[in-house]
């Protein structure tokens, strides 16, 4: 039996934009962009949660509010069983030890006057509960290294001297430090040529099997989500449109979004005709959100109803999940 | 029978930094047809973007041509004097759009005042003499515009960079660089900062636009995907030289060079889940420190001693279908997996 890793309860994170004095004088210009709005669904153990979307749809705030980067509005994160919004600073803490996240700008998150060997000691040394000589560390850092198939002469160089692939795996390393059960990979291969790439995802397969890590994997390349995933969530405007297990989501896709964003991305298929549904215009802002359905703007099947009334997520059988008035009867 | 419009021969490239001398492209030979798309693939560090570069004379100072021929509309570019280059050919007959709009845009002007900019500059060589207003050129701006499929256009036209999106953008930089005078577009990485459904959009858009004025396109990306969609012609580059050219039905259908095969194989485009992806083992190699014979043999399973001695010829395996490698020209046409 499959056990819920994580579940997150009509999540809600907004940002607050023009706080400022003269907003605050004259009561205006208070903007909210309603980057996650009510979330709810369950990483189960052991398996990689894929969560899709073009940028802006709130799957990177979503995943950096299960972390408490970004404090939510309202709703629920259960790691665990225990409910990570109510945690307290020492709580957050473990918390944290046990879930981490690598990054998408490889060179972004690392000290750039560190050597990849202090960045990996870095989580280890923050430990608690435990004294470790220097010595220990550095036998420690030595075998993620290894994880990750970096020399161990990585060690001593400084984060300039790798490319980008490597950087990658230090940044995976830096991750698995302190065992962690569940890791978030936000676009963890954005940037990487082809074949660094594939090294990448190879990487963090053989770790998944041999950790047993929860994956929440956060990205816009649909090849990638569908091949690294099990279960999988296509994000639009902070809401879920579709979701389901990852195979259900690609042959059964019912949202019209789904369907058009899945058509939209090129696959290597020579002399295949393939039609692409091309979306009309751009994502529209989260501050003001259309009515009803919030991709009535875009949609090419859109009718009365949905600018009316939101669309429920309904479960269309087997736990797939899909919130679109032609597939919702009542 | 189509007409070349664009042949490159021999084309040698080195970027000359201090006491480095860096290969970046090593005689690169192809020709472009009319109203055809080639696209260019390769990893970073091949040599796609030098090339594009190296077509419209945008090159940096360190780069030096060491020989070869970019003959355009039956004239060498390579000749051309930097005058002549710029009333007839840059931003006139060929045009280039880049991957990031943002840094292509002034962030302190009007899209109005940009685009007018290269009009009026498209306009002084193509009818000399004849003055026009600034009211007309604004009112070609617009129809531009419009014809990128930007709403409003007469309302957006005033507006500043910052107020478009990214795909918005790259529509605006489409409509400044393409016109019915452009005969070859030089893409490069066009919509890789994009979404994917704004990435069709924009490719769309750009066969569309070249389709009605005649256009050929040189499409240099890292993404085989857009490839397969857009492209007559793939060529795949490597470390400075073509390791694999022809048509993309059969480039990306059965690949001759280990190379091609392998990148096809490394992307999770329908690979089922769990199983292996193929990583190509070690790395690109620098450019200064390139190895001999054929440059791929350190990462190439099927490498012998001749690999290493030998640079491979680029030559015709199958009809209109070229490779670089000479284990597939020894043993034959074969199909082949990676280990």
């Amino acid at each position: 039996m499959e056990v819920d890793l994580i579940q997150i309860k009509n999540l809600k994170t907004y940002f607050f934009q023009g706080k400022g004095l003269l907003s605050k004088l004259f009561g205006q210009g208070l903007r909210i962009v309603h980057a996650v709005d009510g979330m709810s669904l369950t990483i189960n153990k052991g398996r990689t949660f894929g969560l899709v979307g073009e940028s802006g749809c709130g799957k990177s705030t979503l995943g950096n509010t299960i972390f408490r980067l970004v404090e939510p509005l309202e709703g629920e994160i259960l790691f665990q069983g225990r409910d990570v919004v109510k945690m307290d600073q020492k709580e957050l803490r473990k918390f944290r030890q046990k879930a981490q996240i690598i990054f998408q700008d490889q060179f972004g998150c690392m000290n750039p006057r560190m050597t990849a060997g202090q960045i990996i000691a870095e989580p280890l040394m923050m430990r608690q509960g435990k004294q470790e000589s220097q010595k220990e560390i550095e036998k420690e850092v030595a075998e993620l290294l290894n994880a990750v198939n970096l020399d161990p002469d990585a060690a001593v160089k400084f984060p300039n001297e790798f490319s980008g692939g490597q950087a990658r795996r230090i940044g995976v390393a830096r991750a698995i430090a302190l065992n962690p059960v569940f890791i978030m990979a936000d676009e963890p291969t954005s940037g990487l040529d082809i074949s660094t790439a594939a090294t990448i995802l190879n990487l963090m397969q053989d770790l998944q099997e041999k950790m047993d890590i929860t994956y929440l994997w956060v990205s816009h390349n649909l090849n990638q989500v569908r091949y690294m995933s099990d279960d999988m969530a296509v994000m639009y405007l902070g809401k879920a449109v579709e979701m389901g297990l990852t195979s259900e989501v690609f042959d059964k896709m019912a949202h019209p979004y789904t369907k058009a964003l899945i058509s939209a991305v090129p696959q290597v298929s020579p002399g295949e005709q393939k039609q692409t549904i091309f979306l009309k215009g751009e994502i529209p802002s989260p501050i003001n959100p259309p009515s009803g359905c919030r991709f009535r703007t875009r949609c090419p099947q859109v009718f009365k109803r949905c600018e009316q009334e939101e669309p429920p997520l309904t479960d269309l059988g087997g736990g797939h999940f899909c919130a679109c008035h032609l597939h919702n009867s009542h | 029978m189509s007409e070349p419009l664009l042949e490159v021969s021999q084309l040698t490239l080195d970027y000359n930094l201090g006491s480095r001398k860096m290969r970046a492209l090593d005689r690169v030979s192809f020709s472009l047809d009319k109203g055809q798309v080639l696209g260019v693939a390769g990893e970073s560090g091949c040599g796609k973007s030098t090339l594009g570069l190296a077509i419209i004379r945008l090159l940096p100072k360190v780069a030096e041509i060491r020989r070869g021929e970019i003959v355009f509309d039956g004239r060498d570019l390579l000749k051309l004097s930097e005058a002549q280059m710029d009333r007839e050919i840059r931003g006139q007959k060929i045009a280039m759009i880049f991957q990031n709009p943002q840094n292509a845009l002034n962030p302190v002007f009007k899209i109005e005042t940009q685009m007018i900019d290269i009009l009026r500059v498209q306009d002084k060589y193509q009818n000399p003499g004849n003055r026009k207003r600034r009211q007309d050129f604004r009112q070609q701006a617009i129809e531009r515009l419009k014809g990128t499929g930007i709403a409003d256009p007469a309302v957006r036209v005033s507006n500043y960079p910052f107020e478009f999106s990214g795909g918005m953008k790259q529509r605006v930089m489409i409509g400044m660089a393409l016109s019915s005078g452009t005969s070859l577009l030089l893409a490069d990485e066009a919509t890789t900062a994009l979404d994917v459904t704004i990435e069709a959009q924009i490719n769309r858009l750009i066969t569309e636009l070249a389709a009605e004025y005649g256009t050929s396109i040189l499409y240099i990306t890292h993404n085989l995907g857009v490839l397969s969609e857009m492209a007559d012609r793939i060529m795949i580059m490597y470390a400075g030289r073509i390791f694999e050219m022809g048509w993309t039905k059969s480039v990306l259908g059965s690949p001759r060079h280990p190379y091609s095969t392998a990148l096809l194989e490394s992307l999770p485009g329908r690979q089922t889940r769990g199983k292996r992806l193929l990583s190509i083992p070690g790395f690109v190699p620098p450019l200064d420190r390139l190895p001999g014979g054929c440059s791929f043999h350190p990462r190439c399973p099927f490498a012998e001693e001749v690999c290493r001695q030998e640079v491979p010829p680029l030559i015709e395996v199958d009809k209109g279908h070229w490779s670089a490698c000479l284990f597939d020209q020894k043993r034959g046409r074969q199909k082949w997996k990676w280990i």
